[in-house]
């Protein structure tokens, strides 16, 4: 199972302390990693197919990356394959524009049945995955909700979107979605761990979804509970502004 | 009534578009103004006890200010003479850092039994409306984040705004904004919100004053009706991110 990380703040900061322990605990991910931000609105992914973690050691350009890397908002991902291949290509982060803006989103689930997704819109994602169809759905869902956008608030449509997507295409989905000013968060299986005010690691939100945490503090353990259809986290500015569970038709 | 004015945006941004059509929207009050932005997480605030329109001329300053500040959230008051002395303290927005952000604060308030408030930690000995509701939110959402540590900031928003307008009955519509987020919360009358359509994804602009611009249809109107209820809405960059009912 893939694991995914987050780091939110209000102001730019890096992830020197707690990427490399996320890469390290999340090292039996062994088909690829990638690490996304922004600069300047503009989306800034750098990812690779090869093992974080080989021979006792971090990745050269993983361990460099996570030092340089300056950002409100960093996501990294590292890959254990359930769909797709190995290759840089079909490592996460992606990156689409929609709701006037581009967004990154690295997905870690299990979801064959959105595999045959065609897009109706362009670009499409160049890997074959069901991450990569799961974020063309979702860029799908608000291109085409876009002339609600003045009155509808984002998770609104968010939440359309996602009951659709459980709808037409169930499976396990665990995502991050960032614009680089607010993360979004989706998990309707496993879990994210949420740090806020680090003693050890950043002075930033810190989100993964590595079981123990990343480091032996007072990590939030958050779950889709009984009855939900799955949590969404809203975060931005390293505050968690909103939570709030997913209800599916007849839930 | 005074009248309140925010822009976010995805980046820096001026608000000379707007700031100048909604001072004239406002110009009937005369008893002072203020802007108020982030520069590096630093709150910078400009305000005057001076009229924002003398004859037909609006404020040297204003105008100016309107054309040179930029920033990802700016915050606009304009006061009217109902609101007491007419001194620039009494000017907003206000200020005031809790919770690891320095936050801006704009109201426009009817509620004359919330000067009855006393924080442990006034921001001001002044009897003025919005330093006491200012006050009260600050006090609940440290409260509430200190007992419930796992509650969301809309949450412990939402409860202290619910704890307002149960032990203060009254009109109420404030904005409350850090570096990041803009939060508005009214329980009567109504908010607008804008998005330039030539412009979607650079900001959004939100008030209590009517349209600023001559493109009625890309406005939204936030009504509430019911005072003892109220609604929030959470603003970041140029989205509207969510809109709760409390």
């Amino acid at each position: 199972m893939c694991d995914l990380f987050a780091l939110s703040a209000s102001r730019s900061h890096t992830a020197a302390a707690s990427l490399p322990l996320f890469a390290v605990r999340g090292r039996a991910n062994v088909h690829g990693w990638g690490i996304g931000f922004f600069r300047n609105s503009t989306p800034v992914v750098e990812k690779s197919g090869e093992k974080v973690f080989t021979d006792g050691r971090l990745h050269g350009s993983f361990e460099r990356l996570a030092r340089v890397v300056d950002s409100p908002i960093i996501v990294a991902h590292i890959r254990y394959k359930s769909s797709g291949q190995v290759d840089e290509c079909h490592a996460h982060p992606f990156a689409l524009d929609f709701w006037g803006q581009s967004w990154i989103f690295a997905h870690n689930g299990k979801a064959p049945a959105i595999e045959p997704y065609l897009s109706r819109h362009q670009p499409v994602l160049e890997a074959r995955s069901d991450s990569a169809r799961t974020m063309e759905f979702l860029r799908d869902f608000f291109l085409e909700a876009e002339p609600r956008r003045p009155h509808a608030p984002f998770i609104q449509i968010l939440k359309e979107a996602l009951v659709r997507l459980l709808q037409e295409y169930p499976g396990e989905y665990n995502f991050l979605l960032t614009n680089g000013r607010v993360l979004w968060a989706f998990t309707n299986h496993r879990q994210f761990l949420l740090l806020k005010g680090s003693r050890k690691l950043e002075e930033a939100l810190l989100l993964t979804t590595i079981d123990e945490g990343l480091s032996p503090e007072d990590w939030k353990r958050i779950t889709a509970g009984p009855g939900s259809g799955g949590k969404i986290l809203v975060i931005a500015g390293g505050d968690l502004l909103h939570l709030e569970d997913l209800i599916l038709s007849g839930g | 009534m005074c009248e309140l004015f925010a822009m976010s945006a995805g980046h820096h941004f001026t608000a000379h578009e707007y700031l100048p059509p909604f001072a004239d929207r406002a110009r009937a009050n005369i008893s002072g103004w203020g802007i108020g932005f982030f520069r590096n997480g630093t709150v910078l605030i400009e305000k005057s006890c001076e009229g924002i329109f003398t004859e037909d001329m609006l404020h040297d300053s204003f105008r100016r200010l309107s054309r040179v500040i930029d920033s990802r959230i700016i915050l606009a008051h304009i006061r009217c003479p109902k609101s007491g002395h007419q001194k620039e303290s009494h000017a907003q927005p206000l200020t005031d850092h809790f919770l690891d952000h320095n936050w801006l604060f704009i109201s426009k308030v009817e509620s004359p039994k919330i000067l009855t408030y006393q924080s442990p930690r006034p921001l001001m000995a002044e009897e003025l409306l919005a330093a006491r509701v200012f006050e009260f939110v600050r006090d609940e959402m440290e409260s509430g984040l200190t007992s419930r540590p796992r509650q969301s900031l809309y949450q412990v928003l939402a409860l202290g705004c619910k704890k307002l307008i149960a032990s203060y009955p009254g009109r109420y519509i404030f904005f409350l904004a850090n570096e990041t987020v803009l939060f508005a919360f009214l329980n009567h009358s109504q908010i607008l919100t804008y998005q330039d359509p030539k412009a979607m994804g650079e900001a959004l602009v939100v008030t209590t004053t009517g349209e600023l611009t001559a493109d009625p249809d890309n406005w939204s109107a936030f009504a509430q009706q019911d005072p003892a209820r109220g609604q929030i809405l959470i603003i970041s960059g140029a989205d509207l991110l969510y809109l709760g009912h409390l």
